[in-house]
């Protein structure tokens, strides 16, 4: 199998999904001539023309709104908001329209569109370019919400995002674009609204989403050096949730830690440890631990922004506890 | 002559200082996205440096030579965007974001937000009859931008001591403004908000300043606001190292460093009989204040983690611990 980026899994799910249907369109600032922040669409204006990649202002509001009417009248709009940080500008045509309108026709509208845009802290640009704002989405009815952790997740989720006919905002990780991995050359898709048990282990159960899980996957390695064994969790859609998979996991194990680089105050990370709760009440040794990023803006530079956000030693660090404070207890 | 020999050494020394940053850029020693000035000097010295102490600067992501045209010192700018404690946000902004309440200078990476922050700051200044007023600087790419259309608005129905000057450098990132703007001029758009149109070529750095004195004293005058298109050329990339080449042509470069505004102003000086020697001594000692000022930056601390997050909010009174057990603590 190939390895190649992050970024180039992109490319390739947009370059097949917009041969298959020419309804397929990508809109967004710079996606053309520069073929997007991170080269994820590099080639693709030659390729396709105007009609399927179309340079915009920066009018994120008008972007994301053209989007949902395009969509109500049967195009399949891949919006592009540069960072999530702007994502804020465009909230009302994705909160108060993309989310409502389907149930507001009674069925009748469908709204087959992507919002994709990236988050997270990684790339050292402070406060405003580097926030984790997924929970709001999983908040919403209406919305699916996306995150992939690796180049094959990538391509095979934002196909099936593209054919899925709700909207679904998919969110990458900054951090990610250039970190290689495995992608077939055959086509696949990987179905949203699915867990992947990334790493299969007895002890622990530790949930993590997006650029942490490739660190609970070190933080794992790192630990069974110890004799302590984890299973490695990624939802990649964190709504809907595939509880299913996580449950499963925790009877198994009897302990569980979710991991996030959002902060765990008001998080998703509270439903995932919920879901844990109320399902595997009496199989839980200790209660579910979260390990999460701190409910700070992320300072400058490359030093303080990772020491606000979980590490592999940290989340070594704190399975290793949960651990031992289940043993302790005996 | 003595005015615009004064204007010389202010734009030399922030074309200098662009330089040192974008060297420092280039070593990695400022880490975040950097946008060089090159060649926009004559807004800086023109407009922002027309402000008096009292008055309000709001800035773009592309604020160094703002924020020193405004007051802030060479040490607080170039330290915050190499993220040291003595910058002016304490090292937690960098180089795209930055407040220094104390110079009455704000700025923030997100594009056209300051338009509507502009309309508060002026408000106040209105209501508490305060002889101060605002200034509002953006780009022609934020002209597109909804805040734009609606932060003018505001301001002119409300008659708000705003000057809001639209700094167009002919790009926002790949997108040059003749394709992405659908008027010829942008000081067109001003009609439409009951405003006079008013453009300015600020590469002539004294049209520049009589253009901000005039709106400045109608604002005070209580006849704001007053909508500026300051016309320039951004001579070097939107970032450096970015791909010049699919968005303009290497000779129209070369072309608009004839018309750049430390070269214009020289030449000027010296038809006026100003001696080379003279300017070029002046170059010598911005040299020699900007060498000293990278040696002392140099030395300077980063902030601790405790720092960074000590001001997210303020405690509430015999407030419940609300670092909990969930997140990374210190
Ligand atoms: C709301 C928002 N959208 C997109 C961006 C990404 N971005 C950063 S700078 C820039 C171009 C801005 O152009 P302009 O306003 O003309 O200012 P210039 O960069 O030319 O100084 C863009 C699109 C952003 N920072 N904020």
């Amino acid at each position: 199998m190939a390895k190649i980026t992050f970024g180039e899994a992109i490319r390739q799910a947009y370059e097949e999904e917009m041969a298959r249907d020419r309804d397929v369109f990508l809109i967004g600032e710079d996606v053309g001539r520069w073929g997007s922040l991170y080269r994820s669409s590099t080639g693709l204006l030659e390729k396709f023309g105007p009609d399927q990649i179309k340079d915009t202002p920066i009018s994120e509001a008008a972007i994301a709104g053209c989007g949902v009417g395009a969509a109500a009248m049967g195009m399949r709009p891949i919006v592009e908001i540069m960072y999530i940080d702007f994502i804020t500008i465009a909230m009302d045509q994705i909160v108060n329209h993309a989310a409502k309108w389907r149930q507001l026709s009674n069925g009748k509208v469908k709204l087959p569109m992507v919002f994709k845009t990236q988050g997270g802290a990684g790339r050292r640009n402070s406060s405003q370019h580097s926030q984790c704002l997924e929970n709001w989405f999983v908040y919403v009815p209406g919305l699916i919400t996306v995150m992939p952790s690796s180049p094959y997740d990538v391509k095979g989720l934002l196909k099936s995002a593209v054919r899925d006919d709700n909207p679904v905002v998919f969110i990458e990780h900054k951090a990610l674009y250039f970190e290689k991995g495995e992608v077939p050359e055959e086509e696949y898709l990987i179905p949203l609204g699915q867990a992947e048990v990334k790493r299969t282990g007895d002890d622990v159960t530790i949930i993590a989403t997006s650029w942490m899980v490739s660190f609970a996957l070190e933080a794992a390695e790192r630990l069974q050096e110890e004799g302590i064994s984890c299973e490695v969790i990624d939802p990649r859609t964190l709504w809907p949730l595939d509880r299913k998979t996580i449950i499963r996991s925790v009877k198994k194990t009897g302990l569980c830690m979710v991991v996030t680089e959002a902060s765990a105050e008001g998080g998703w990370s509270g439903e995932a440890s919920s879901v844990v709760h109320e399902h595997c009440f009496a199989d839980l040794r200790r209660p579910v631990k979260r390990h999460c990023g701190m409910r700070t803006g992320i300072p400058y530079g490359p030093i303080l922004e990772r020491r606000c956000i979980p590490s592999v030693e940290s989340i070594a660090g704190a399975a290793g506890a949960l651990l031992r404070e289940a043993r302790g207890k005996g | 002559m003595r005015q615009l020999q004064q204007f010389y050494r202010e734009m030399l020394l922030l074309r200098y200082f662009d330089q040192l940053c974008r060297a420092l850029k280039m070593k990695d020693i400022i880490y975040s996205g950097y946008h060089p000035y090159e060649g926009q000097e004559g807004v800086a010295v023109g407009f922002c440096g027309a402000l008096k102490p009292e008055d309000v600067l709001l800035s773009t992501h592309r604020p160094h030579c703002h924020a020193v045209a405004k007051g802030c010192s060479l040490e607080s700018v170039l330290t915050e965007m190499m993220g040291r404690r003595t910058g002016c946000s304490g090292g937690l902004g960098g180089a795209m974001q930055f407040l220094a309440p104390e110079n009455q200078f704000y700025c923030g990476s997100v594009v056209g937000s300051n338009l509507g922050l502009a309309t508060g700051f002026a408000l106040a200044m209105k209501q508490k009859k305060l002889d101060r007023i605002c200034m509002c600087i953006f780009g022609d790419g934020a002209s597109n931008h909804g805040t734009f259309h609606e932060g003018l608005n505001l301001a002119a129905i409300w008659k708000l001591p705003v000057v809001f000057v639209c700094e167009n450098n002919q790009f926002a990132e790949a997108m040059p403004v003749q394709e992405f703007v659908a008027c010829e001029r942008i000081s067109m758009r001003a009609r439409g908000y009951g405003l006079e149109e008013i453009t300015v070529d600020a590469n002539d750095v004294e049209e520049a300043r009589r253009a901000a004195n005039e709106a400045i004293e109608r604002c005070r005058r209580g006849k704001g606001p007053v909508l500026i298109e300051a016309v320039t050329y951004r001579i070097q990339g939107h970032y450096v190292g970015d791909p010049e080449g699919t968005y303009r042509d290497r000779k129209e470069v070369e072309t608009a460093r004839n018309k750049e505004p430390v070269k214009r102003a020289r030449e000027k000086l010296l038809q006026g009989g100003v001696e080379a020697a003279e300017l070029d001594s002046i170059e010598q000692e911005i040299e020699e204040e900007l060498e000293a000022l990278q040696e002392w930056a140099l030395k300077q601390e980063f902030p601790t983690l405790e720092a960074a997050i000590d001001h997210v909010g303020i405690p509430l009174e015999n407030a419940p611990e609300v670092r909990g057990p969930q997140s990374l603590t210190l």
